[in-house]
């Protein structure tokens, strides 16, 4: 194997619930691989040293920092992005919708992270209180809206999927 | 943007392929457990490596279970893993508390305990702890499997005492009886902890101090104890309150504390004072 | 103006929900760094190791013969250029010539394939360089022996922004410096009754948008196309039109959704080095920052103030006077125009009858210093709302009835020659203090802290817009204002429908591109609801004008014969929708009618500043006095905004600013060390968090429509920023006796002011 160009690796996993097969080099990260190869700029690129969150996706069902998450990791796995929340029939998730409601974005550079993140919380808590939706989301910085609109927006999103699970 | 390095990715199929590897590529390769640290390192340039071996694949490594009168934590085991464990939150809850206030919770996702420790970052959480609690790393290389204490492992700042060849598999962490009480403090300001402070008291009867060990992190180049501090911190619960100041000093002694962007080494040694105290008050079930 | 104060809105003054909504929560927003065009080429940038040093020799051709490198863009390859931009001083080279002036600057660029191919040739680039002193602080800059910066004289921009001199390249380090003066201080402080005096420090702050500086630049038959993420357009058009000696018709800078701005992307950034790097390779190149990179192009202006108030026997503030040395680092930016502001916003929002405010802002062989939200107001309120309290203190006054007792008054010409105060701040502080329980009693270690400020906002007013009317009744907004996220995107197709009675989603936004939108000088001094507001007010009216004279037309009667109302027109009997008139006029249902409106300095805009942006913010604080960490407990703002379009943006703009400003108060600060960024990266920057946010947070508007803007309005977005850190730092004070004049108050300078404090009152340690 050449030194400097390392084999391949084709990578096959499932995103946003289909079946994807990609070629990446060893070293590309997950997001290169979403934005460059998968057209999939959802996903947003901030400070690369896994602190700000904007590059947060859900691989299976937990937020990882797709800007430094090796792509060939996801070899098998299931990828959850932004893109992949909207319903087919192209309703909003209700985190998404909150998120809207609440103003709790205003350069938007955050929310694609920001709201993959509240999922993997109400996912797998779907109730939280108020210290624990800021425990979760301590690690996903936003500089436009002050993080108290955020917090609400998941909040009201909680209820809302509370009352849709009836 | 900041790209890696090209590298090779290599995927043992068990630790002695691991091992066979490791020994193979010499000092252009390294294990990769994770990456929530390495990949940082390498991105900035601070680290070149042409061949990571992804560890993660072994299998069993990330398991958390009892063994005799041990909680064995795999090296592989995220600190989500722990922080999840039911049997980690009801044999050893500390561990679990401090896993779940690791960086943040991406991190927590992908970041195992055994790239944490073998990174030998000085500001490492459960390094601090698991100095405190005792516990031993069990190390497999090509000639077989050895023990190391955490001051053994932990060599210096991002360095450990591993041969080219050995693969830090888990920790043993010796089950707390009824009578010991731990507590994990840390006082943080940026992305790492400032100073993290592990407290762990063997009470008797008559709930004074039979014996304690007590770790500070973050603040020398691995975390350490203090044989001064210790003594000073067992005896009589009343007597150990009195003296916690003295202990605080000798840690702080122990640890020759530098000024950084972090704090002053005055700023430090007073907040290795205050934590302490509030560990005490803890473990010694003060707060009320 | 036509007088609309008894209007019933219908569209306007209510919280509608964000044009970019949807496509912001669906990942569906383009930013710049999303942007891919074919052929494109990537460049990386090989930055100096040394604060200060003369670049004796490059050797690029081992990174030129790479596979994959296309170019090495360098500063003695720059034939056909005039390589130095900046719209205050041309001081500064799209890459190093001749030397470096700051550790971190770009002495070359790989243009290659890829990115990783580009950054894998920068290593081969071999640089020789000869290090020469540094100097990194403002005071020592300004010695005779301090190693000078810049040799060359430098020509004054004519779009600097203000009216007098630029007094940079004179031969000494000092950039710029501005003085005002009335009355007489020293005659005022001789007679006070009591006096302040003290020095304060606002650190260098780094903005942090998210979005890290990106350009993709294209030079072809065409011009120059430019996709960037700058909040003003027309500027760096502006600038590289000279770089390119081209008309401004051939440069076209398009801005699509900017990830954040805060002042950081406001003028010219990376523009030249990447239309430069697609000049030389003939080829469309993207060149994107990593936050890193961010942090080594742009902070805020940092300060050090001396300052001392007076006051008389009534309380009264009689005398300010404050000495001022600002820190531009190695480029000149917009910090001549910070100078002036910042000596402007010491004065208000108190109405002092004796003054005196001498500023320098200096080069230093730091990152380059231009603006950030609050725009000198933060740096000097610092000083001075941390100094009304101190003199409340000495006097036994309640520093919020003692802002009360001083604050400028309505119609107030508290600022000699500038437009008379148009705030309400008796009103807004009151709001904050109740909202804050200002006399209710306060648990141990909690500290509560009130403060306000007044900018002299809004720019220069130099903005156009058109508003097109189609014939099916929908209508387009063509703007040159960029959307930062502040949500101009939906305030001003707000005002669009509005007026012209259709409803608010068949308008559509048309934003930020030079060769389509017209001119707007600039997104930024919270002037685009005021003054770009403004404008497509009246180009909607101008546009029902003439559709007020097509209908009089197919309906053959005289213009005063129609009326307009909600929608359309009436005359008589008839009734018809703007649709109706311009289908009937064109006899097909299809066509437009544009209006357009101009705003120039004249008329209501005739006196500057457009506007005082004013504001009032309280908090309270919990202070940990064994470890120093100050915990906010709650916050409250007012906006005193005139009109607020869209409350719940105006609200948003208020709480993002006061989170920014809570952050410089308490742990933001670039440092430097040895020449070098110390900290630039996030793992040692610290921003606020989730859990650095106050449980308790109040946001009020004032709405007394009392701005020259579109019903009333004025801009907002900055003002909740400027009294923050005073506020952080004379909370403190309140919850623990200890006074730091040193933002940010990190834990550690509290926990030494509080041990100080007590060694002074003669305590022991506990």
């Amino acid at each position: 194997m050449s030194k400097d160009r390392p084999a391949l690796v084709e990578l096959r996993f499932e995103l946003n619930g289909k079946d994807v097969a990609v070629e990446c080099e060893p070293q590309q990260t997950l997001s290169e691989v979403l934005r460059g190869r998968l057209n999939l700029t959802g996903a947003k690129i901030s400070c690369e040293v896994q602190v700000c969150g904007a590059c947060t996706v859900l691989v299976d069902a937990l937020p990882v920092s797709s800007c430094t998450y090796l792509a060939y990791e996801a070899q098998g796995r299931s990828v959850t992005t932004i893109e992949g929340l909207e319903g087919r029939d192209r309703t909003l998730h209700p985190i998404q919708q909150c998120f809207i409601d609440e103003f709790a974005f205003q350069c938007g550079f955050c929310t694609p992270g920001m709201i993959l993140s509240a999922k993997a919380l109400l996912d797998d808590n779907p109730d939280p209180t108020d210290d624990e939706i800021i425990h979760h989301m301590d690690g996903n910085l936003c500089r436009c809206t002050g993080y108290v609109p955020i917090l609400k927006a998941i909040r009201k999103a909680a209820a809302v999927m509370k009352e849709a699970r009836g | 943007m900041m790209p890696l390095r090209r590298f090779a990715i290599h995927r043992p199929a068990d630790l002695g392929e691991a091992a066979e590897m490791l020994d193979h590529y010499g000092d252009t390769g390294t294990l990769y457990a994770g990456g929530t640290e390495l990949l940082l390192a390498m991105r900035h340039d601070l680290l070149r490596y042409e061949h990571l071996i992804d560890i993660k694949a072994v299998a069993g490594l990330d398991r958390v279970e009892r063994r005799d009168g041990h909680l064995y934590i795999g090296a592989g085991a995220t600190h989500r893993t722990i922080e999840r464990s039911a049997v980690c939150r009801e044999l050893l809850p500390v561990m679990s508390e401090m896993e779940a206030n690791v960086a943040n919770v991406r991190v927590r996702a992908t970041g195992t305990l055994g790239g944490n420790l073998c990174f030998a970052e000085p500001h490492s959480d459960p390094a601090t702890l698991l100095l405190a609690l005792d516990g031993t790393a069990r190390a497999q290389g090509k000639s077989g499997e050895r023990m190391l204490s955490m001051d053994e492992l932990l060599a210096g700042a991002y360095e450990n005492s591993l041969a080219q060849d050995e693969v830090l598999t888990g920790v043993d962490v010796p089950l707390p009886g009824p009578s010991q009480r731990n507590a994990y403090l840390k006082f943080q300001v940026h992305e790492r902890p400032l100073l993290g402070l592990a407290l762990s008291l063997e009470l008797d009867d008559g709930g004074d101090i039979r014996e304690a060990r007590c770790a500070i992190g973050c603040v020398s180049p691995t975390p350490c104890r203090s044989e001064a501090a210790e003594s000073l911190l067992a005896g009589p619960a009343d007597s150990v309150e009195q003296r916690l100041q003295e202990a605080a000093a000798a840690l702080a002694d122990e640890a020759a504390l530098t000024d950084d962007r972090e704090g002053s080494a005055e700023y430090k040694r007073h907040l290795i004072g205050v934590l302490l105290h509030r560990a005490a008050r803890k473990c010694l079930n003060r707060d009320g | 103006m036509s007088d609309d104060k008894g209007r019933d809105f219908e569209v306007v003054n209510r919280s509608v929900p964000r044009r970019d909504g949807r496509a912001k929560v669906s990942g569906r927003a383009l930013y710049v760094s999303d942007v891919k065009l074919p052929g494109m080429a990537y460049a990386k940038v090989l930055r100096s190791p040394y604060a200060h040093a003369r670049i004796v020799s490059m050797d690029t051709s081992k990174a030129e013969s790479r596979p994959g490198v296309y170019n090495v863009l360098r500063g003695d390859d720059l034939e056909g250029l005039n390589p130095y931009f900046g719209h205050a001083v041309k001081d500064h080279p799209l890459v190093a010539i001749d030397k470096v002036r700051y550790a971190g600057e770009p002495v070359a660029a790989v243009i290659a394939e890829d990115e990783l191919t580009a950054y894998e040739a920068l290593e081969f680039i071999h640089v020789e360089y000869e290090e020469l002193p540094a100097v990194m602080e403002p005071q020592e800059a300004l010695e005779p022996s301090a190693p000078l910066l810049h040799q060359r004289e430098f020509e004054a921009g004519a779009l600097r922004g203000f009216e007098g001199e630029v007094t940079a390249g004179r031969g000494t380090n000092l950039c710029q410096e501005h003085h005002i003066k009335w009355g007489d201080v020293d005659e005022a402080f001789a007679k006070a009754a009591a006096v302040v005096v003290a020095e304060y420090y606002f650190p260098m702050a780094y903005a942090y948008a998210m979005e890290p500086y990106v350009a993709i630049a294209e030079v072809g038959d065409q011009g120059v196309t430019i996709y960037s993420s700058a909040q003003h357009p027309f500027m760096v058009r502006h600038d590289l039109k000279t770089i390119f000696d081209m008309p401004v018709s051939q440069i076209r800078l398009i801005v699509p959704f900017v990830g954040g701005g805060y002042g950081s992307k406001s003028y010219t950034k990376i523009e030249p080095l990447v239309s430069a790097c697609a000049w030389k390779a003939r080829r469309p190149v993207k060149l994107q920052l990593s936050v890193e990179e961010a942090m080594l192009t742009t902070r805020g202006d940092d300060a050090l103030t001396w300052m001392r108030t007076a006051v008389d026997a009534d309380g009264k503030i009689i005398a300010r006077q404050a000495k001022i040395y600002m820190n531009t680092g190695a480029y000149a930016e917009n910090s001549p125009l910070v100078c002036e502001k910042s000596s402007n916003r010491c004065v208000g929002p108190y109405a002092i009858p004796n003054v005196q405010i001498d500023n320098q802002m200096v080069y230093t062989n730091t990152v380059p210093a231009s603006s950030f939200r609050g725009f000198g107001c933060a740096q000097v309120t610092m000083a001075g709302e941390s100094q009304i309290d101190e003199l409340a203190a000495k006097i036994g006054m309640d520093p919020y009835e003692f802002r009360v007792h001083n604050a400028a008054q309505p119609k107030q010409e508290f600022f000699p020659g500038m437009r008379p105060f148009d705030g309400t701040l008796t009103q807004d502080l009151k709001i904050v203090a109740d909202n804050l329980g200002w006399k209710e009693p306060l648990p141990d270690g909690h500290g509560r802290s009130i403060g306000c400020s007044a900018s002299d906002a809004g720019a220069y007013p130099l903005t156009s817009t058109a508003v097109r009317v189609h014939a099916d009744g929908s209508a387009s907004l063509m703007i040159g204002s960029t959307e930062l996220g502040q949500g101009s995107h939906t305030v001003l197709p707000q005002i669009v429908a509005e007026e012209l009675g259709v409803p608010f989603d068949l308008v559509r936004v048309v934003s930020s591109d030079t060769a389509i939108t017209p001119y707007d000088r600039s997104t930024g001094a919270s002037r685009t609801t005021t003054l770009m507001g403004r404008a497509v007010q009246e180009a909607s009216r101008e546009a029902m004008e003439q559709m007020v004279r097509m209908a009089a037309d197919v309906l053959g009667v005289k213009e005063s014969e129609i009326a307009t109302v909600r929608g359309g027109i009436t005359c008589g009997e008839a009734k018809l929708t703007w649709s109706e008139v311009l289908t009937r006029y064109y006899r097909l249902p299809d066509g437009e009618v544009i209006g357009r409106a101009y705003i120039r300095k004249d008329g209501d805009f005739a006196q500057l500043p457009v506007f005082w942006e004013a504001a009032s913010t309280g908090i309270e604080v919990s202070v940990d006095e064994e470890t120093g960490k100050v915990t906010m407990e709650k916050l409250g703002t007012c906006g005193d905004v005139g009109l607020a379009i869209n409350p719940a943006l105006a609200e948003g703009q208020d709480i993002g600013a006061a989170t920014t400003g809570m952050g410089i108060g308490m742990f933001e600060e670039l440092e430097f060390d040895r020449n070098q960024l110390l900290n630039g990266n996030l793992l040692e920057y610290r921003l606020p968090r989730f859990s650095d946010m106050p449980r308790t947070v109040k946001l009020e508007l004032v709405q007394n429509r009392d701005g020259v803007g579109p019903y009333g309005a004025k801009g907002g977005g900055e003002a909740s920023l400027n009294s923050l850190p005073a506020n952080i730092a004379n909370a403190v004070y309140a919850a623990t006796g200890a006074r730091i004049r040193r933002a940010p108050l990190t834990p550690e300078k509290v926990w030494r002011a509080i041990r100080d404090a007590r060694a002074a009152r003669g305590e022991n340690e506990s």
